[in-house]
């Protein structure tokens, strides 16, 4: 190497090695990724939403055909939309307040960890395994929940074929499969209310339930925005459960075809690539505007805290 | 010459030689794939078959690929998007005109066409074929048929099937039992949660009753007959009626907890399985009821295709011949052979005269298909799709919150609409 070429290259590495270049460098491998596997499906999925496309063949230019047929014409879609409404608010109030008073519960008892690894141990089941136990448990002529309820001279409802309850049922096995996580985010979210706020209000008389609602319940209120927009967002995109429920039919009458459903069947079924990216599209427009809605209804107390 | 220069020299040529060999072995042997739904251990008699095949001709390797059949096609998409496409499928023959329009499968050369259809039934051969156009070599049939539970017909005081559907409505309401719950227990005639559960046998029951589902040039439907109305509003009298209910499923039948059901042949191996020795006083097979007139059934069929982009497809096509063709004085060829062993039924019409199929269980089936009174199941534009669509609509008829004329009339307008999207 050429005396005249060393400061050149000890120059460069300086420049490299500079708070300008280096972040970026190391951020390198995290970008590429990023940009390959999650901002270039993006942008081709948009792409293709204004296509017809069956995979096998190039795509063909629609314009806004997809976007039309889905939200004027196509029947099913709405239904699964509704369907999928349900589910994500269904599972939400069911859920969130269970988990916040179960939360509440375990943090004043004995054997916290035991409790929680108990809750949580549906989080670590696979769904297709959970999806099997409740398909007998809820089964409408052997299954264990009608066999009890007969004990009682109780009628036998048909929990996962009929399509007026099938699903209230799913939404009540996700709530069992998710209760354990939304309780110990509830968990840390209480540990992290300092204990002088709760001296306080009794010292001034304050009973218990006014403690919870009056200084635990606003209190939590980062941790509840955050349960909140992530229960939402996984509710509304969420079909693992009911794919496994019902034989991948989203039945019975599609009462569990849920939009992610039946965008999977529309894009690997029907081949109509360009119908379920749309499709996604819609789903993730609305997605937006309820976290949206969330936030600005959450703002004080929730937002702010961040 | 030093030591060390004859030993790198040694080496050279070596190398060079291994290289070269290399070369033209990768040159001489081509290598053919196969993907097929069928599992290592069912395809275990053709896996021998390849073997043999490689010793008889040097030049060719071939390879098994397993996809499961609920994701075949998704496999196929994926293969041919990565460059990576198998040179041969069996695949299901509705898959075939969205693949064949797409220009994935290719044609049989003119020689193989002749020998398909004079090796194969007019049924069968109609089920690999789109618009005139022959695109493989059928191989596994799955025909409908009325199967019934001998054991629970007599006990209901009933010693033979019912030919009609009237008939049919009143033995299933004699066969149904319910529990103290008011749960259907045992049902006298059973459906089931997938698309074919129902559309396979609303189909079957449309050729029972002599009308074809779809119209001859596969652009329309003829849900909307008299024929088609009546079969549904039949089907719906069950459920009103509490003879069967969305309980109540075809896997029933291997229970002993259902009368009857139209299903296909290839559940032999499950009821063999549930009855053992008793299988054939339990199990008993007649044609689709209808209301008089000749018999008629649905069947529908896998063939080999071979791939359009394949680098070995005048290979591939003999290599099919050859395993669709009796070898050695063998009575079975390859394919029917793995076929016999599954229980299945094959469209090689030398295959099913050897086969294994003269129990009172497969019988009704082979005369189905012999007789010519099975009927292929149309390959039309997006069949499954439209499939699906149906099948929405006749469970709105069988849980009364549709009409059958209303339901069929909007099953018709949303599947026409799609079928005059073909090319």
């Amino acid at each position: 190497m050429s005396k005249r070429n060393r400061p050149r290259r000890a120059s460069l590495i300086g420049w490299l090695g500079s708070k300008q270049v280096a972040p970026w460098i190391f951020l390198a491998p995290t970008l590429a990724f990023a940009v390959v596997f999650f901002l270039l499906p993006l942008v081709y999925a948009f792409y293709i939403s204004f296509t017809k496309w069956d995979s096998l063949t190039p795509p063909k230019w629609v314009g806004l055909d997809n976007y039309k047929y889905i939200l004027t014409v196509d029947p099913v879609f709405w239904k699964t939309f509704g369907n999928t409404l349900y589910f994500a608010f269904g599972s939400i109030a069911l859920g969130v307040p269970l988990a916040v008073g179960l939360a509440y519960a375990f943090s004043k008892s004995r054997w916290q960890g035991l409790w929680r690894s108990i809750y949580w141990l549906p989080m670590i089941t696979n769904v297709v395994a959970v999806a099997y136990i409740w398909y007998f448990v809820l089964d409408d002529r052997f299954g264990l929940m009608n066999r009890t309820l007969g004990l009682f001279g109780l009628g036998a409802p048909g929990w996962l074929t009929n399509p007026k309850i099938a699903m209230t049922s799913v939404i009540l096995i996700f709530v069992w499969m998710q209760l354990g996580q939304n309780m110990l985010l509830f968990s840390a979210g209480l540990s992290d209310i300092d204990e002088s706020y709760y001296e306080a209000a009794r010292l001034d008389g304050a009973s218990e339930g006014q403690v919870f609602f009056k200084i635990t319940l606003p209190l939590l209120m980062p941790t509840t925005l955050f349960v909140l927009i992530t229960n939402f967002i996984a509710g509304l995109s969420y079909f693992a459960l009911m794919l496994a429920l019902s034989d991948g039919t989203g039945g019975p009458m599609r009462s569990t075809t849920v939009t992610g459903l039946y965008m999977y069947q529309v894009a690997f079924s029907d081949l109509r690539i360009g119908r379920a990216s749309a499709m996604a599209y819609v789903l993730a427009a609305v997605i937006l505007v309820i976290t949206l809605a969330q936030l600005r209804l959450f703002r004080r107390g929730g937002v702010e805290a961040y | 010459m030093s030591v060390s220069w004859k030993k790198g020299s040694f080496a050279a040529v070596l190398a060079a030689s291994t290289a070269l060999t290399s070369a033209t072995w990768a040159q001489d042997v081509k290598t053919i794939t196969i993907a097929t739904h069928y599992n290592e251990e069912q395809m275990a008699p053709l896996t021998e078959c390849f073997r043999a095949y490689e010793t008889g001709h040097p030049g060719i390797k071939i390879v098994f690929q397993q996809a499961a059949y609920g994701d075949f096609l998704q496999t196929i998409l994926t293969s041919r998007v990565g460059g990576t496409s198998p040179d041969i499928y069996n695949i299901y023959s509705i898959w075939a005109p969205q693949l064949a329009a797409a220009g994935t499968l290719a044609t049989p050369p003119a020689e193989i066409q002749d020998w398909i259809k004079g090796a194969y039934g007019a049924g069968t051969v109609g089920a690999a074929t789109i618009n005139g156009t022959l695109w493989g070599i059928p191989t596994e049939l799955s025909v409908y048929d009325l199967i019934y539970n001998k054991k629970l017909l007599a006990a209901a005081g009933f010693n033979a099937p019912p030919k009609t559907w009237d008939e049919l409505h009143d033995m299933a309401a004699k066969i149904t039992k319910k529990n103290d719950q008011g749960v259907i227990e045992t049902a006298g005639y059973v459906y089931g949660p997938t698309v074919s559960n129902a559309v396979h046998v609303f189909y079957s029951q449309m050729y029972a009753a002599g009308v074809s589902p779809y119209t001859e040039d596969g652009k329309g439907t003829n849900f909307t007959s008299p024929e088609a109305i009546k079969i549904l509003e039949r089907q719906a009298a069950l459920f009103s009626d509490g003879i069967t209910s969305n309980t109540n499923v075809v896997d029933d039948m291997a229970g002993g907890k259902a009368g009857m059901a139209i299903m296909a042949n290839w559940n032999k191996s499950d009821f063999v399985s549930a009855f053992g020795d008793e299988f054939e006083n339990t199990i008993g097979v007649a044609p689709v009821p209808n209301d008089g007139g000749a018999p008629g059934t649905m069947l529908y069929s896998f063939f080999w295709a071979v791939d359009s982009t394949s680098k070995a497809q005048a290979e591939s096509w003999e290599l099919l011949k050859w395993l669709d063709t009796p070898q050695d004085g063998k009575p079975l060829s390859c394919t029917g052979d793995m076929l016999n062993k599954l229980g299945a039924l094959s469209g090689n019409i030398s295959d099913l005269a050897a086969m294994d199929v003269k129990d009172s269980f497969t019988v009704p089936f082979v005369e189905a298909v012999q007789s010519g009174a099975a009927k292929s199941q149309p390959n039309t534009w997006q069949a499954s799709e439209n499939e699906r669509t149906l099948r929405g609509y006749i469970e709105q008829v069988w849980a009364g919150t549709m009409s059958a004329p209303d339901a069929m009339a909007a099953a018709d307008a949303e599947i026409t609409a799609v079928l005059a999207e073909q090319p």
